[in-house]
């Protein structure tokens, strides 16, 4: 499945392709069956798809996992731009993209909402706490794409149509989907999985249920209901103290 | 004894105020540092900074380390970049463990700093704490062994619901980034005495790739979620902007309260990032939260499951958030929200008129 964070990085590469006549090429990472996410990606308007698949990849940390995703960036050749997902939603380290940056020794602008290329120069708004930035870069660079960058175009018809047309045609879809493994990128398998990942996963523990007594008004008029919730905020604040402050 | 053995905070400020967080690592570090019998150190980097370090000695540093040049008016990650790792190469050998803040700098910077050093970073931890771990590892037998006081660094992982203990005892610094408003901060003791060490940081040009054009930022009137004491959170079941009127509205009527929101109303484009709480937005430990709408997941769960009690408002009863909500109502959220409104109020008037103000 594609990464929801994703979508909003590859919202903001259609939008440049849109204003730039540019190319995308989609890169993932994952088990062969991963190449269903290139598609989704096809079907929103990439242009490009590659899939970096290999046995010795699993159990990769976001350091391992950004040594393969910048190799196969190398491989690929020039670039202008890399969009990368603001986080994944499992792992959610946010790690990986700024990684990639630094491994290929371009700048990063992270949390990016609003971009737009002029002159070959990249002018980006970026959300920091308490407000935001305007930034300017040039090329190539990479951009962490903030959730907030909204709103989402939807899949066109057209593009869905399209790429079912080329999948059914062997050589069109090999010019469109590449797949390598770590040696076609000449990466060491010593930097990636289990061996290349400087940390491992320990214990883990479920997150219990917490509180667990949750008191229901329900079933009599929303007034009554409401009136109840307010007897017993008021034996807490005796038992618990302040809860509510006073009016403003 | 070196110095670099100490566990290594890197401060955060804004506009020449030391943030939060920089007093809540400084918590932290120094419950690690008495576990490995050592000290405390702290990075501060920025522009007519120098005066602050004496704060973050107040707040648990032994040792200032400096960077303070005009080109680090405001954050830019390569030239703090530059700055954080020049006080690495500075130091005789890699500190044993480095903290950061979770925020849009820490997690901007961190995983650039943990890539150049080639070493583990852990990200948004909840809990940190000091251990010894056992590696046994087929595909990896040269890293088999025992390991002493190693960083545990304590995280949710929502692929399955977990906390996870992540591990990296192999190379130092040990980094790892912590949520905002999590780790306890230290009385702050202005007797403490440390050592403050400036250092010089000879830029590159490339450092200066990106410009920061302007920087728009109104930390008085910015939404505080971390300090309010009543939070009024929206989701989903807001069904769209006007929803959160509704709850601008309620809020208006506490004192240090203000408007939250789950990760979906932020996606929906209803209400901005900054009001966002949960595993993506801020933790909160407000008083009382009331949850409108907001179907409650885990990803939710973990910024505000510490508030001491939590209303929840949804029309679905089977809504996962009544299983942890102190108080659920179930029904529309714009019947509701009001007639919560006209409760508190004629609460807070019979408290006027009990205590006869």
């Amino acid at each position: 499945m594609l990464n929801p964070f994703d979508r909003y990085a590859l919202q903001k590469a259609i939008e440049l392709k849109r204003n730039n006549n540019a190319k995308i090429t989609c890169v993932t990472m994952g088990p062969p069956p991963a190449v269903e996410v290139l598609i989704d990606a096809f079907d929103y308007g990439a242009d490009y798809g590659v899939l970096l698949t290999d046995k010795r990849l699993a159990a990769s940390d976001t350091l391992a996992t950004s040594y393969a995703l910048h190799m196969v960036a190398r491989h690929l050749g020039e670039f202008d731009i890399i969009f990368t997902g603001l986080q994944t939603t499992d792992g959610d380290t946010a790690q990986v993209g700024p990684q990639i940056a630094e491994r290929l020794g371009i700048p990063q602008i992270t949390y990016c909402e609003e971009l737009e290329v002029v002159n070959k120069k990249i002018k980006a708004r970026r959300v920091v706490e308490g407000g935001c930035q305007i930034m300017e870069a040039g090329m190539p660079a990479l951009i962490t794409v903030a959730n907030s960058a909204t709103p989402l175009g939807h899949k066109k018809f057209a593009d869905v149509a399209e790429v079912k047309e080329f999948l059914r045609h062997p050589d069109e879809r090999q010019k469109r989907i590449k797949t390598v493994n770590l040696d076609d990128i000449n990466a060491d398998p010593k930097r990636i999985g289990l061996v290349g990942s400087p940390t491992v996963v320990g214990k883990t523990w479920k997150i219990g249920e917490i509180g667990g007594s949750c008191v229901m008004f329900q079933g009599e008029s929303l007034q009554r209901e409401v009136e109840e919730l307010m007897e017993h905020l008021e034996q807490d604040e005796r038992e618990i103290g302040e809860i509510i402050n006073v009016q403003r | 004894m070196s110095s670099a053995k100490n566990v290594t905070v890197i401060a955060e400020q804004l506009q020449g105020d030391l943030q939060n967080i920089s007093f809540e690592l400084l918590g932290a570090a120094r419950t690690l540092a008495e576990k490995l019998e050592v000290g405390v150190n702290a990075f501060l980097i920025g522009n007519n900074i120098t005066n602050m370090a004496e704060k973050l000695i107040h707040g648990g540093a032994d040792e200032v380390f400096v960077v303070d040049e005009p080109e680090l008016e405001e954050y830019a990650t390569l030239p703090y970049r530059r700055a954080a790792l020049t006080i690495l190469e500075h130091l005789d050998e890699a500190p044993p463990i480095i903290l950061m803040g979770a925020t849009t700098i820490g997690r901007d910077i961190a995983p650039r700093i943990a890539a150049y050093l080639k070493t583990g970073l852990t990200a948004d931890c909840t809990e940190l704490d000091i251990g010894d771990y056992h590696h046994k590892g087929k595909a990896d037998p040269t890293k088999t062994g025992e390991y002493k006081d190693v960083l545990y660094a304590i995280r949710p992982s929502f692929g399955e619901s977990l906390k996870a203990r992540i591990l990296g005892p192999w190379k130092n610094p040990q980094m790892a980034t912590a949520r905002v408003g999590v780790m306890e901060k230290l009385p702050v003791d202005p007797t403490r005495k440390g050592k403050i060490t400036s250092v010089k940081t000879a830029f590159k040009p490339e450092d200066f790739r990106v410009k920061v054009i302007e920087t728009i930022r109104d930390l008085s009137t910015s939404i505080n979620l971390t300090e309010a004491k009543v939070i009024i959170s929206g989701g989903f079941g807001m069904g769209g902007p006007e929803g959160f009127e509704l709850l601008e509205d309620l809020a208006s009527i506490f004192k240090d309260s203000v408007v939250g929101a789950s990760r979906r109303a932020v996606d929906a484009g209803w209400i901005s990032y900054p009001h966002q709480v949960g595993q993506t937005g801020k933790t909160v430990r407000p008083n009382l939260y009331i949850a409108v709408g907001i179907s409650g997941a885990i990803q939710h769960r973990v910024g505000m499951s510490n508030a001491k009690t939590i209303i929840a408002v949804n029309k679905d009863p089977d809504a996962p958030i009544f299983r942890f909500a102190d108080y659920g109502i179930v029904g529309d959220v714009g019947e509701v929200v009001p007639v919560l409104k006209q409760a508190f109020l004629e609460k807070f008037k019979q408290q006027k008129t009990a205590s006869g103000v």
